[in-house]
């Protein structure tokens, strides 16, 4: 039987008005965002953190949310057992690098935090008892892939209590950004409607407290409810536009159904991704009608109130989604669906009562082995991928993309395997060089840039080539980073969820960026990692 | 008109790497989305780039832009009627 994981608590903050943008010096920014209407100094001095202390605002943001829930839960550092941090970001402390890029060898100190790992460690300071740290970034559905994270990490009896969720503040880099793709609205965005034109984005952030149900009750927890089950997909069509079928949406959508061990018919209440953009809310109408067809539950954004905040989207909309079941007593079973760029798509499933289910059990029996190894040695070889993709293929891929790529495949022919069950990709900055292009110049449109700037954009650029619609989940931790997404595979097999994982470790940096670093007292650093593995269940 | 379409072309070439593509490969009444160069959505949003930056047309909406961007030709139509720069 599987274990069953209660949430027993949250904190969220978030905007709930679209109003023009007051705390970013943005120059008349036709687009109106769900801003929190609290100054980094206000936030600072609610948190008792001394105002000159440098700190990112998606960091402020989390330690607000992360200290409530941990209050909520009623959590601290007396609570015995090994807690966990899993958070969801893509900007980090952007919002510092970009304030003093262009003096940055003056700053050099605050590259030291750039990284998504180094904000959730620091989240994780603003509270003091947290035993290890894990960030996902997998642009808009990083949120709700670190809540379906926590849910596999205590069934395997890897954690006693998560902190799940995600944190972004509204930074110049992602606001130019998606400007940049023409999708803003001018107006509060109208999700679903037919004269809908665009999302408006967002700032937040939330964590839920989960741990199994024996746990909770043996501490004498509160259960708010149940996570039933969760479901990740990758729609492996295109990095910025959904397929018309909504193929990702609907596959994340029917494995949270298979893994949660209800029908749809059992879902009373889906808060969907549903940014307001012409092409999300079309995919995802496709997608919600091939799952639930002519009974159709309710289904609401909550986009138009909070923003899209991103990263912390999946997160604040779980919390949406568990205030419902609150609420409303009418209401068993909700869902929380998460699209990313790249097609990362997730959905989660609530529930007021637990459920029976023998879904993808773990199973620490399940052996595991590598069985394929692939590492580029010499930046030299990446111009190989010529011989695999058409020029029309590869001509907006930068280095990194090419490089991962290349190695993906070289691992994958080793094994025999054409398409494998999952991607799992490890990295510390992404796609660094399309990063720093883009800081370089910031108010310009830079829509190429921008589209690869995300990390998810490496593990989902090697999905759409290799058409692979299984799990894909990015991790950037840090030096730890490989070591997240190789647990990872071996959890997704040892669950049955997968036979094999395709594991990527691929890293860029720039001299510009190895001369900032040495400023700040951090050297050795590569020009270039690209390393595949492919882990396999072990034949009994 | 001549010489605005072929520095279209090189335009066009380098916002969209088309390493591989040379400016007499592409005719200028051919559709430029579709089958024609592989182009997609963020192919047309560059184009938006080269319009703004080039030749001083602002587009708010990137639905206006598929009638301009049905060919070289029309771009070139576009932007000899619409130029500010």
């Amino acid at each position: 039987m599987r274990k069953n994981i209660v949430v027993t608590g949250y904190g969220i903050i978030s905007a709930n008005e679209i109003t023009p943008i007051e705390n970013l010096d943005l120059e008349d920014f036709p687009f109106p965002v769900g801003e929190i209407k609290l100054t980094n100094d206000d936030l600072k001095c609610n948190l008792n953190i001394p105002i000159e202390k440098q700190i990112g605002r998606t960091t402020l943001l989390g330690i607000s949310a992360l200290r409530q829930a941990a209050e909520n839960a009623d959590v601290s550092d007396k609570t015995p057992g090994r807690k966990i941090l899993i958070s969801g970001t893509t900007a980090g402390e952007m919002d510092l690098t970009e304030k003093y890029w262009q003096d940055i060898n003056n700053h050099a100190d605050v590259m030291l935090h750039h990284d998504c790992g180094s904000c959730t460690e620091r989240i994780a300071e603003g509270l003091g008892f947290i035993n290890e740290c894990t960030t996902i970034s997998t642009a808009c559905s990083s949120g709700a892939n670190a809540i379906l994270e926590a849910a596999e990490m205590l069934e395997a009896d890897n954690a006693d209590i998560v902190f799940a969720g995600g944190a972004e503040a509204l930074t110049k880099f992602h606001l130019t950004g998606f400007a940049s793709l023409m999708i803003l609205d001018r107006e509060v965005c109208r999700p679903f409607a037919d004269n809908r034109a665009g999302l408006n984005l967002g700032e937040g952030a939330a964590f839920l407290v989960m741990e199994t149900e024996q746990h909770a009750i043996n501490r004498g927890a509160k259960i708010l409810c149940y996570f039933a089950g969760g479901g990740n997909a990758c729609d492996a069509f295109h990095q910025t536009a959904s397929s018309p079928d909504g193929d990702g949406a609907y596959l994340a959508m029917n494995n949270a159904l298979i893994n949660a061990n209800v029908t749809p018919d059992a879902i009373q209440y889906v808060n969907a991704h549903g940014t307001g953009t012409v092409n999300n809310d079309a995919s995802e109408m496709a997608a919600l009608k091939r799952i639930f067809g002519n009974k159709m539950p309710i289904i609401e954004s909550t986009k138009s109130i909070t923003g899209h905040t991103t990263s912390a989207a999946g997160a604040i909309e779980a919390v949406i989604c568990i205030q419902k079941l609150q609420q409303n007593c009418k209401l068993q079973n909700v869902m929380d669906n998460s699209f990313g760029f790249g097609g990362n798509d997730t959905s989660l499933i609530f529930s007021r009562c637990k459920s029976e289910s023998n879904a993808d059990c773990y199973n620490n029996d399940i052996e595991t082995e590598v069985v394929a190894k692939y590492e580029l040695t010499n930046e030299d070889e990446i111009a190989e991928i010529k011989e695999f993709l058409k020029p029309s293929e590869y001509r907006r891929m930068g280095k990194i993309l090419r490089s991962s790529l290349l190695t993906s495949i070289k691992a994958l022919k080793q094994c025999n395997i054409t398409v494998p069950d999952a991607i799992i990709t490890a990295t510390t900055l992404g796609c660094w060089e399309n990063s720093e292009k883009i800081l370089d110049h910031l108010t310009e449109p830079q829509p190429t840039l921008f589209m690869q700037s995300t990390h998810n954009t490496i593990g989902s650029n090697t999905a759409i080539y290799l058409k692979c619609h299984g799990y894909n989940t990015t991790y950037v931790q840090g030096s730890d980073s490989f070591k997240r997404a190789m647990r990872k595979a071996e959890l997704l097999i040892k669950s049955g969820k997968c036979n094999n994982v395709l594991v990527g470790l691929h890293n860029e940096t720039t001299q510009r960026y190895r001369d900032i670093m040495h400023l700040a007292g951090r050297d050795g650093l590569q020009p270039l990692i690209s390393l595949s593995v492919v882990v396999k269940r072990k034949n009994q | 008109m001549e010489n605005l379409i072929s520095e279209l072309k090189q335009r066009i070439i380098e916002a969209l790497s088309l390493e591989e593509v040379k400016p007499e490969d592409i005719d200028s009444n051919a559709p430029l989305f579709g089958d024609g160069l592989g182009l997609d959505s963020i192919d047309a949003l560059e184009l938006i780039v080269v319009l703004e930056k080039y030749y001083g047309i602002k587009l708010n909406d990137a639905a206006q832009s598929k009638a301009i961007f049905k060919s070289v030709a029309t771009m070139a139509d576009y932007i000899s009627k619409n130029r500010t720069k």
